[in-house]
């Protein structure tokens, strides 16, 4: 697997301070925090597959979709308690992973985009017509039981599963399972040639998305009380997810979670200028400036940052000792 | 017996033959060239092997049926395949390439690391270099060990000097010399530089337009001067 030291120090700082944010911030920061939490599960998951494999999924909501509405439906329509009705919704989104899964099996590029993207339609057209009764149809659904009470027990909520995503798909993708993973996205012809059953692993991507897509959706649900079938199926809400993964740093897991902080809080600040749909126009010339010159996204221009204070301290280093050398070859 | 034995193998693109009742035989331990021009169904020869083209005919390895297996099977009943152009990861370093490849061995890995790094040991010295980043020799090096990392007994290799300096074809030569003679494997190459096939092969088919015109050791084939002619432009 690989671990340094530094990735150890790096993963403790991160939970430190995501558990200080609430003594350091306003409630109403902390409010936008949580949604960036949210973001971030939602582009790990877009990442796990998309950024991994490179089947690009225009549809991811559909997944986050089915584990909110089964979750709201479970405990608003049946009273099923939360804590059963949670890993149900996973269960129900990992159904709908499969589904997403099979046209993969025959197409991908912009074809399997366009299939994912119908997807989407589909669930959006689905619970406004069938049974409104229990999806609560065009309105959606409010009075949803919710996990928590409070800006700060939210904020641990979303903070927690976050931390916990972020960190189990981590260390899942510098697996050799990982390596594969990403090697699909690259040449899957020759992951095939090479003995390996890209039908397996490609499976594999589409239901750990999905249960983090599925998860991410049932703990929203909980954590917001209410679903509208218009937010969670509106393609900016889409391309949010797609460009937080991209903007922070396709296929490294950590950089969906930068991402998504960047762009939460990149529209909220912007929110008091631009009111309106305006805001997207600006992240996305952010997005395509960040491309042209960084398309490995901020987490590489943060590694390089990394990179080059270590190799200054070792060339620093390594002058002192030629220096050192120099005296005593001297002396 | 032969190692490998293709009888009548046919292979379709839709409609289009690109290969017509080939019939080929590799023995254990030998060094075996198809040589042909571009387009003689050299790759689709090899893709059918490996079951990444549908064909029909028998394909046997060791007496044993293999035609309709999976790739996964195929390299799991000891076939281990270096793709035309190399076909790395490209952003993936040179250890992680070589890892994808132990995929199906995990109990070898650190065996087959080191035999990889003792054949090539520029890939040791540059196991966390980007792939991308590296010469058409190193990639070549890296497509081989990666094939090498099944620990397989039977390799094939699709044009392995396409695009390398004569020095480097060279190396790669030993390197399958090596691969036969020290880890005992099989080696089926295709070519389309004859020279390089004659100087590393035991034994030559010729194929043209899908099918083996001629085939036999290097010195019968040597001096048909028909079919150097006509194949190896001298």
């Amino acid at each position: 697997m690989n671990l340094r030291w530094y990735h150890f120090a790096l993963w403790a700082l991160f939970i430190l301070v995501m558990a200080l944010i609430p003594e350091l911030v306003s409630k109403g920061t902390l409010r936008i925090i949580i949604f960036a939490n949210f973001l971030a599960i939602f582009a790990i998951s877009w990442d796990v597959l998309s950024g991994r494999t490179g089947y690009i999924s225009f549809g991811h909501p559909f997944l986050i979709g089915i584990g909110a509405y089964t979750s709201a439906i479970l405990t608003k329509r049946f009273d099923v308690p939360i804590e059963y009705a949670i890993p149900a919704a996973v269960l129900m989104t990992m159904v709908g992973g499969i589904i997403v899964f099979l046209p993969a099996l025959r197409i991908k590029g912009s074809y399997f985009a366009l299939v994912t993207l119908a997807f989407m339609e589909l669930i959006y057209q689905l619970v406004q017509v069938v049974r409104p009764d229990l999806t609560g149809g065009t309105r959606g659904m409010s009075g949803i039981e919710t996990l928590t009470r409070g800006a700060v027990n939210g904020y641990y909520l979303s903070a927690s599963l976050m931390v916990v995503v972020a960190l189990s798909m981590w260390l899942l993708m510098r697996t050799q399972l990982g390596t594969a993973l990403s090697a699909i996205g690259m040449n899957e012809e020759s992951v095939r040639g090479s003995g390996l059953s890209t039908t397996r692993l490609k499976l594999f991507a589409f239901l750990t998305s999905a249960f983090v897509a599925g998860l991410g959706g049932a703990f929203y649900v909980h954590y917001l009380g209410s679903i509208a079938p218009r937010a969670l199926f509106d393609i900016n809400f889409l391309f949010t997810i797609i460009v937080a993964a991209l903007i922070g740093g396709a296929s490294t897991i950590i950089g969906p979670v930068i991402g998504a902080f960047f762009l939460t809080f990149l529209l909220e600040y912007l929110r008091p200028y631009l009111p309106g749909a305006e805001r997207y126009f600006i992240y996305g010339m952010i997005a395509l400036v960040l491309y042209m010159y960084e398309p490995k996204g901020l987490i590489q221009l943060f590694s390089n940052a990394w990179n080059s204070l270590f190799s200054r301290r070792e060339s620093a280093g390594n002058q002192n000792s030629d220096q050192a050398g120099k005296q005593s070859d001297a002396l | 017996m032969a190692f490998l034995e293709l009888n009548g193998v046919s292979a379709f693109y839709g409609k289009a033959q690109a290969l017509h009742d080939v019939n080929i035989s590799v023995e254990a331990g030998e060094i075996v060239a198809i040589v042909g021009a571009n387009g003689a169904g050299k790759s689709t020869l090899l893709d059918s092997i490996m079951g990444l083209t549908k064909s029909t005919g028998e394909i046997l390895i060791e007496n044993k049926s293999i035609a309709g297996l999976s790739c996964a099977s195929i390299v799991g009943n000891g076939v281990g395949y270096a793709p035309e152009r190399f076909n790395l990861f490209p952003y993936m370093s040179v250890q992680d390439n070589l890892l994808v490849g132990a995929y199906t061995a995990r109990e070898d890995v650190k065996k087959n690391l080191h035999i990889v790094h003792n054949l090539f040991p520029r890939l040791k010295e540059r196991s966390q270099q980007e792939t991308s980043t590296q010469s058409g020799g190193e990639r070549q090096m890296v497509s081989l060990g990666r094939a090498l990392m099944s620990s397989p007994r039977l390799l094939l290799v699709d044009e392995p000097t396409i695009g390398l300096a004569p020095k480097v074809c060279t190396e790669i030569a030993q390197a399958l010399r090596r691969m036969r003679d020290d880890l005992g494997a099989t080696v089926l190459i295709t070519e389309q530089n004859a020279n390089f096939a004659m100087t590393l092969a035991q034994r030559l088919y010729v194929l043209e337009s899908g099918s083996v015109r001629a085939q036999g050791t290097v010195d019968e084939l040597r001096d048909d001067s028909r079919l150097t002619d006509a194949y190896f432009g001298h």
